[in-house]
């Protein structure tokens, strides 16, 4: 009969095991005390080790006062240290040494064998984990100090997404796969977490530096070659909206000091965003004896496709702040025939009128050709911008497509409310 | 553009710092609460074998085969020794580059290109600094621990340089050929090449920034974003007419800047 009534009390002890393996992300009562005996005690053992406080410090975590409330569910059927054995939960591992033990509500013989899944006592011979007040405490509604206990401490999100908005601001958003091209820029981003795992997303993208790369350029001036102008085509702002899913939680201490959970990020979506291509890098400007610095140029090539697959990290203190590091991939089809609206047979036409010196009113133009940016001379540098239909022209002489990804490295930070 | 974003990045931390103080102060942070490590390296050895293929290739592509020896003197840190190859080759760009440019002759004063030279035999000592030990959860009740390493260290490189600028032969101008290849369409058939080649060994630094997941108690799962360093050397002011008469021209880049060959890195470890 002894084992069933074993059985019997741990089935009965369930509950209450339950209560101790949730995280207790709500406040109980502030005001709501621990008993005074801590109930974790082993039976013979004295002294203040294993006593709790009358009342937790206001420092204390709400959840302590569930700590007197749990252990004395938990059974001990086998007051006499079982066997050796590690536990298998991850937070019931360490060195569970043979512990502070409940007071067993059998009578004071022993049973024969416990049930084969029963908490069993890990005898390595050392000193009781925990010996005092602060150390019994649970720790995100996990007795840790009671070995006796199996907890899934990866088991119960401290903090609950569902219904909540979140503001992303990411200041640095760094391209991190430019061969041909360079993007550095900031991002926001709204998200409104629809379910737990699952959010809607919005948001936009500057890019506040975008350029050709170094080793473009290197191959320009080296050996006269350089990417088509699809494949190094400059991304200037992008917006897109999409789903952000969270299939991976978990928890991370940072030398055993500080707690942050952490989410894993997946996020998708689809917008526009507005292209350009350098046209003319920045040049030294002679006129008259006098060098002028002309900035470089770039040229419209109009609003694109944008398509976005990302994941990464999302790491939340408290319940209203977060930081994220995150690796997003932009997509967008690029395909240069214009620039500033021109086709190649505007820019033939005003290189004809160029050459031959003539006005460019009257030219037979696409109604999209921005005439006015190759026409005219800057004030400031002296240059001239008719010197620049030629590069126009280079650009969409050959017209080419490409499919680009520009893969950048977002870390920013997020309040959520 | 660099102090521009260098102010971005300082602004960056700071918010980020600013926002760890503020948990901090409201008590969200808890101390001490993954106290119970599943697994301690600490005063085990353990055997390493990765694979690194290349985030991103310009004109060069490495592979990398590497072992590593590695002593745990605490939980979070840890002395290792890594060796391996790197089977490394030129990119299409720079087979592309060459085969143009021997038939470009508009261009007879040039300087070779950055970021040609490719690593082979390699060696490195380091230290693996694990501040960060975590779990998530895979499915339900599966947790996986892990531990978030950054590693650093340097040694020894053997390096080879091949040009795609220098061709001491030219075979074929027009068809870009620059080897003894039995037909012109043909690369395979080739046994020999006329680029220009060096080698030479070098320092090498290594860093890379890892998670390592542990998979029971002696085995481990690691991937490493790895950033192997050397320091660039090519020469400059070279005459075509010199190159392709077989004669050294040119003079070595003054600044010729760092190399930096940046690898994906999956690797399995043994802890003894």
């Amino acid at each position: 009969m002894r084992p069933f009534r074993s059985i019997a009390l741990l089935v009965a002890a369930v509950p209450a095991l339950a209560l101790a393996q949730g995280a207790a992300p709500a406040q109980p009562p502030a005001g709501q005390s621990a008993p005074a005996a801590a109930p974790a005690a082993a039976p013979g053992s004295s002294g203040p080790e294993t006593t709790a406080p009358a009342s937790p410090s206001p420092a204390e975590p709400p959840e302590r006062s569930r700590t007197q409330r749990d252990a004395p569910a938990v059974p001990q059927t086998a007051p006499d240290a079982a066997p050796a054995s590690r536990p298998t939960d991850d937070d019931a591992e360490g060195t569970p040494a043979q512990g502070p033990q409940a007071p067993g509500p059998t009578s004071g013989t022993a049973p024969e064998s416990p049930p084969s899944d029963a908490p069993v006592l890990d005898s390595g011979g050392e000193a009781p984990r925990t010996t005092d007040a602060q150390q019994q405490r649970l720790v995100n509604g996990a007795p840790l100090y009671n070995p006796n206990v199996n907890v899934h401490i990866v088991q119960k999100k401290r903090f609950a997404d569902e219904g909540k908005h979140e503001l992303v601001l990411y200041p640095g958003v760094v391209q991190v796969n430019g061969k041909f091209t360079n993007h550095v820029g900031t991002a926001l981003h709204y998200v409104y977490h629809l379910q737990e795992n699952f959010a809607l997303q919005v948001g936009g993208q500057y890019n506040w530096y975008s350029d050709e790369s170094d080793f473009n350029l290197e191959l320009i001036d080296k050996v006269r070659e350089q990417a088509q102008a699809a494949s190094s085509l400059l991304l200037q702002w992008g917006a897109h909206a999409g789903v952000e899913v969270t299939p991976l939680y978990g928890k991370f201490a940072f030398f055993n000091n500080s707690l942050a959970q952490f989410s894993l990020v997946l996020s998708g979506g689809a917008g526009i965003g507005k292209t350009r291509h350098l046209i003319r890098p920045e040049v030294a400007n002679e006129v008259e004896g006098q060098t002028y610095q002309v900035p470089a140029r770039f040229g419209d090539t109009g609003n694109k496709f944008l398509g976005e697959v990302g994941g990464g990290f999302r790491v939340q203190f408290g319940e209203s702040y977060a930081f994220r590091l995150e690796v997003r991939d932009l997509i967008y089809t690029a395909r240069v025939d214009k620039v500033d609206g021109c086709n190649l047979a505007d820019f033939e036409s005003l290189e004809a009128a160029r050459a031959a010196n003539q006005p460019f009113e009257g030219l037979n133009l696409s109604s999209s050709c921005k005439v006015a940016k190759f026409d005219g001379v800057d004030p400031e540098t002296k240059k001239n911008y008719r010197e620049d239909i030629i590069l126009g022209r280079d650009l969409v002489a050959e017209p080419s497509s490409d499919v680009l990804n520009n893969v950048s490295f977002y870390a920013g930070f997020s309040v959520l409310f | 553009m660099n102090a521009r974003t260098l102010r971005v990045f300082a602004a960056l931390c700071i918010s980020l710092t600013a926002l760890g103080a503020a948990a901090q102060e409201d008590g969200v942070l808890d101390s001490a609460v993954v106290r119970n490590r599943l697994y301690k390296p600490a005063g085990h050895p353990e055997l390493s074998l990765s694979v690194g293929l290349p985030v991103q290739t310009h004109l060069t592509a490495h592979y990398f085969f590497n072992v590593g020896l590695a002593y745990n003197l605490f939980d979070t840190f840890a002395l290792e020794a890594r060796a391996g190859y790197a089977a490394s080759r030129h990119t299409g760009l720079a087979r592309s580059i060459s085969e143009s440019f021997l038939d470009r002759e508009d261009k007879r004063v040039t300087d070779e290109l950055e970021d040609l030279w490719q690593m082979n035999l390699h060696g490195v000592i380091g230290a693996r600094w694990a501040p960060i030990y975590g779990k998530i959860s895979l499915v339900a009740d599966i947790p996986v621990h892990f531990q978030t390493y950054l590693w650093a260290g340097g040694g020894l490189g053997n390096l080879k340089r091949e040009s795609v600028i220098q061709c001491t032969q030219v075979v074929d101008r027009a068809a870009g050929v620059c080897d003894n290849r039995t037909a012109v369409d043909d690369r395979g058939s080739a046994t020999e090449n006329y680029w220009v080649k060096e080698s030479r060994v070098a320092p090498v630094v290594s860093a890379a920034l890892g998670f390592r997941f542990f998979i029971q108690q002696k085995h481990g799962v690691r991937l490493e974003l790895r950033d192997w360093i050397f320091k660039d050397s090519y020469r400059v002011n070279l005459l075509r007419d010199d190159w392709e008469a077989g004669n050294p021209t040119g003079e070595p880049a003054g600044s010729p800047g760092l190399t930096h060959l940046v690898q994906f890195d999956l690797g399995y470890t043994y802890s003894f």
